[in-house]
């Protein structure tokens, strides 16, 4: 039996390449192989990656929300806006029942939205410095933190800040006249022109000191509003309990200043976004000219991008112009001048544009100048780690409401600190987070049981509101409501000293605080993130059991789109190799059927000498998986030798989101034994399924076949 | 001596489509063990369908065919081929070799077929044979390296390996040249002598017909009669006005 086995393997061995047809078999399936091998490993490899971004930075293995909300949870946006969910309001309990499932290592509440921010522009922040400068020398100063300055100094100060404003006055009414020249003069606006006149005149500055806090106040009105340098920002961030998510997420590094401290209210930044979008514009450019120099294969001269950043960087020095009042003016044209050479220009403008005329041999020297020398002169970050951040958001019920949060720091994950995805969401604690969306917290839960208390207010039910209103009862509420009553200064004293930010900001929350309120979802961490489907289950059952309102979804999904890219690939994958298959098929199966037709004298004589029909069936179709099987072998080898060599290089995330993607600077894919086993699976398959036909029809070969005179 | 193939009253007809073609009209045949027969006849004669009949490779659609005290018409298709890997070797007119294989392989493969012997009872007949043949130096080539009248010795080899008790030659010297033909013929007979192994052979070539012992003459479908290799030369020549079974004055 085994001899003849193994002459049957002999004899397919020896028939695979008597045929061309079969070279063509061999060669879809080959590419079949090689390609689900390949890129299945690929895939693989990126799905790892991917979910290392998504659950190692904001979603963890599992995202909970409400069961009831409207629409599904989608951390990172969606088409529609940020989707609506359902306030989770029970949290604690959540927590405890999911920690008590062997697999749950840790919940973290969260809520994500997103909200614009303002920058102030230039001329408001150095007015606001100008102003706190006269409230420290009026003695009006309520910033604790302010540094007490001789009277000197203060005066020195605000002349530096004034020269400020005078020459941001210089730069605007240049930029009036260029207006001028290109628009029709009557389309400019006359109030603005003639403000800015009066600014730019002797005479306003000299009757300045008379009133500073009203000038200032012209100043702010009339020309601030025609400074454009500030902008919209567009934040999105988590509301989350800091420390846990510190904790459970240990991917997280603290790249400038500090953590939250443990229960305070606190912002951190995204590195990532930090740098993008609250950097001084010029040298984010220079970082990123800097960092394609770095790769080694780009270079001023050639690359049409880092022209471009040279070239925006040359013409656009205003925010620099701007920034710099009259002492640090003077300083930074000098320093320019000297490494110029050049002490005749005395403009800044002129100056930085040359400066900024960078190339490849002059980069180096004056990047480093750069930081060195100049930045210590100006504002690089429109926040900077220790601000006060004001945001701005709409509550559910549509009312703006805003929360001032100090800024501790700024944060990234490691191994994806480029990725623009992860880097987009910035963290905020739960309790300010609460505040902007206008759920209650511990505080204003607090706030509101001290009003009631102090204006005897009561809960009225539904059924006994006419009642209580229009007192049929003891209570006649009329007499009693004499007008000041109630004296709201009192009535708020406590509670609203309590409830100013500045104390806020101080205060620490316990755990309780932290957790009891509402939440919008909660990362679920587990400690086999293998298991992430059956955990799913776990949840959503113990959800039903207990009525929790909960509802478990995997990072995939709670990743939205992003989250399905990586499926929407492997199904073009599986697709195109699919049909691979069934091409490979479709050609195997009219292939073995015309070779059977030109071997019947073959089938015939081995039929005449005595073999059965199950005997040419085997014959038949182990031919075709030997071919299967030499050649698959052959796509595996190719596909495990092609995983190998681009495991070593690497693919490089030449953007940014691919750098979300691949979870770091390079995609490294591995082998994956299941797609090796699956590639295999499918040939044999594929081979044997496209064969049985003929093959059968090789049996009813009849002997007298053999008899047939000449092959 | 006993009959290895007893044939009676045999009819075989062809269905195309809706002419039914006569091949053998009533034939009746007795080959006893050990001889030597030759079938001759001209072309559509019937040989090749006699011979398939033998050769259980084909049944009747009359009469009964007898081979190896089996009444071939009882069996199953699987049945008939058993019986033809056991009792029947079979030469053919191409001989039908398998290409891939070499020549010791294309012996084996009977044996293969058969499944009893060990691999080294297998070795030891197989040479044995191609000895015989004259091939044993050859055993490792391919069909395609050899000539036609070895690949046509290294078929007798094959048909003989399993020891059978008839071998059935369908031409086996028609795409021979006379010499190797002759050669092919006397290697039969030979092994025939030697083994007692019993030989039915058509041809149309009348110096073959030579080393029968006897010839059958088949013309449209019926044995026209049974004579000696001399008789159905010169018959066939045009040479021997009255055949051996014909009733003397």
């Amino acid at each position: 039996m085994i001899s003849q086995s193994l002459m049957l393997v002999q004899i397919s061995l020896r028939n695979l390449l008597a045929s061309k047809l079969n070279l063509l078999i061999g060669g879809l399936l080959l590419m079949g192989t090689f390609f689900f091998v390949f890129f299945g490993a690929l895939l693989d490899t990126l799905s790892d990656s991917m979910s290392k971004s998504v659950v190692g930075s904001v979603a963890g293995h599992i995202q909970i929300y409400s069961s009831k909300s409207k629409d599904e949870l989608s951390l990172y946006g969606s088409m529609g806006g940020d989707p609506d969910l359902t306030a989770i309001t029970e949290f604690p309990k959540i927590k405890a029942a999911l920690e008590t499932l062997p697999n749950v290592k840790t919940v973290v509440p969260m809520g994500t939205s997103a909200a614009l921010i303002t920058s102030g522009n230039t001329v408001d922040l150095t007015l606001e410095r100008l102003r706190e400068l006269y409230k420290q020398r009026d003695g009006k100063s309520t910033n604790p933190s302010a540094v007490k300055l001789s009277p000197e100094e203060a005066a020195k100060q605000i002349e530096s800040q004034k020269g400020h404003v005078r020459q941001i006055v210089k730069v605007l009414q240049g930029d009036t006249e260029k207006a001028g020249v290109m628009l029709d003069e009557s389309k400019t606006d006359a109030d603005a022109k003639a403000a800015l006149t009066k600014v730019a005149g002797d005479e306003f500055w000299q009757n300045f000191e008379a009133d500073p806090y009203a000038s200032m106040e012209f100043l702010e009105n009339k020309i601030a509003p025609q400074v454009t340098d500030g902008s919209l920002m567009f934040l999105r961030y988590v509301g989350t309990d800091l420390d846990t998510f510190q904790k459970s997420f240990d991917r997280m590094e603290i790249i400038d200043g500090q953590r939250v401290p443990e229960g305070r209210r606190g912002f951190l930044i995204a590195k990532f976004f930090y740098e993008e979008f609250m950097k001084l514009k010029n040298a984010r450019r220079l970082d990123k000219i800097k960092d394609g120099l770095a790769t080694g294969t780009r270079t001023i001269a050639a690359d049409a991008d880092l022209q471009r950043f040279v070239k925006e960087n040359s013409q656009q020095t205003r925010e620099l112009v701007l920034q710099l009042d009259s002492i640090k003016t003077t300083d930074a044209v000098g320093r320019l001048q000297k490494l110029l050479g050049d002490d005749k220009e005395s403009d800044l403008g002129t100056l930085l544009a040359r400066f900024f005329t960078m190339t490849d041999e002059n980069f180096a020297v004056r990047y480093a100048w750069f930081y060195s020398d100049l930045a210590p002169l100006l504002e690089l970050y429109r926040v900077r780690v220790g601000d006060t951040l004001t945001i701005k958001a709409f509550t559910r019920s549509g009312y703006v409401k805003s929360v001032n949060v100090k800024v501790y720091g700024t944060f990234s994950f490691t191994g994806i600190e480029k990725s623009p995805l992860a880097g987009q969401i910035s963290l905020m604690d739960l309790m300010s987070f609460r505040d902007l969306y206008g759920y209650l917290t511990s505080d204003n839960t607090e706030e509101l049981k001290q009003l009631k208390a102090n204006t005897a207010a009561k809960d009225v039910t539904r059924e006994g509101a006419e009642e209580a209103l229009f007192g049929e009862g003891t209570n006649n509420v009329v007499a009693e409501a004499t007008p000041g009553l109630i004296d709201e200064k009192k009535e708020l004293s406590g509670v609203a000293k309590i409830l100013r930010q500045e104390d806020l900001i101080r205060r620490v929350y316990n755990q309780k605080e932290i957790e009891g309120g509402v939440v919008l979802n909660a990362a679920v961490i587990l400690k086999d993130g293998r298991t992430i489907e059956e955990t799913i289950k776990q949840i959503n059952a113990l959800s039903e059991q207990q009525g929790l309102s909960i509802k478990a979804i995997s990072w995939q999904q709670a990743a939205g789109m992003l989250g399905q890219v990586i499926n929407f690939i492997k199904g073009l994958l599986l697709g195109f190799v699919a049909v691979l298959f069934l091409l490979a098929m479709i050609v195997i199966n009219n292939a073995v059927m015309m070779a059977t037709l030109q071997r019947t004298q073959t089938f015939g004589t081995l039929r005449a000498i005595g073999a059965q029909r199950p005997f040419v069936l085997q014959m038949v179709l182990i031919e075709s998986v030997v071919l299967g099987l030499v050649f698959g072998a052959a796509g595996m080898l190719l596909g495990t030798i092609a995983v190998a060599v681009v495991g070593k290089v690497g693919i490089p995330a030449f953007n940014d989101y691919l750098y979300f993607f691949f979870s770091g600077p390079k995609l490294l894919p591995v082998l994956n034994a299941w797609n090796l086993l699956v590639a295999i699976v499918l040939v044999l398959i594929a081979t044997t399924v496209s064969t049985l036909i003929p093959a059968i029809n090789a049996t009813r070969v009849s002997p007298l076949a053999a008899m047939q005179a000449d092959e | 001596m006993a009959a290895i193939v007893s044939i009676r009253d045999v009819v075989k007809e062809y269905n195309l489509g809706k002419v039914v073609v006569p091949a053998l009209r009533g034939v009746s045949l007795e080959v006893d063990k050990g001889e030597f027969i030759s079938i001759a006849g001209p072309s559509g004669s019937g040989k090749t369908t006699l011979l398939n009949l033998i050769g259980c490779v084909d049944t009747a659609t009359r009469g009964s065919v007898e081979v190896a005290g089996q009444n071939t018409g009882t069996l199953s298709e699987r049945q008939l081929t058993s019986l033809r890997l056991d009792t029947i070797g079979f030469i053919f007119q191409s001989f039908n070799l398998v290409s891939v294989l070499t020549v010791f392989q294309n012996v084996e493969f009977p044996l293969l077929l058969q499944n009893r012997l060990s691999k080294s009872e297998r070795k030891a007949r197989v040479m044995q044979l191609l000895e015989q043949v004259g091939l044993a130096t050859h055993q490792k080539h391919r069909p395609n390296e050899l000539s036609g009248g070895q690949r046509q010795r290294v078929a007798v080899a094959r048909a003989l390996v399993t020891e059978p008790q008839i071998v059935l030659a369908d031409e086996p010297t028609a795409n021979l040249d006379s010499v190797t033909g002759q050669a092919i013929i006397d290697l039969m007979r030979s092994l025939n002598e030697q083994k007692g192994t019993t030989f039915i052979f058509s041809t149309h070539d009348y110096k073959v017909m030579q080393h029968a012992n006897a010839v059958v003459q088949l013309a449209d479908g019926k044995i026209t009669g049974r004579e000696t290799p001399e008789r159905a030369a010169a018959s066939m020549l045009g040479h021997a006005p009255k055949p051996v079974l014909a009733v003397a004055p």
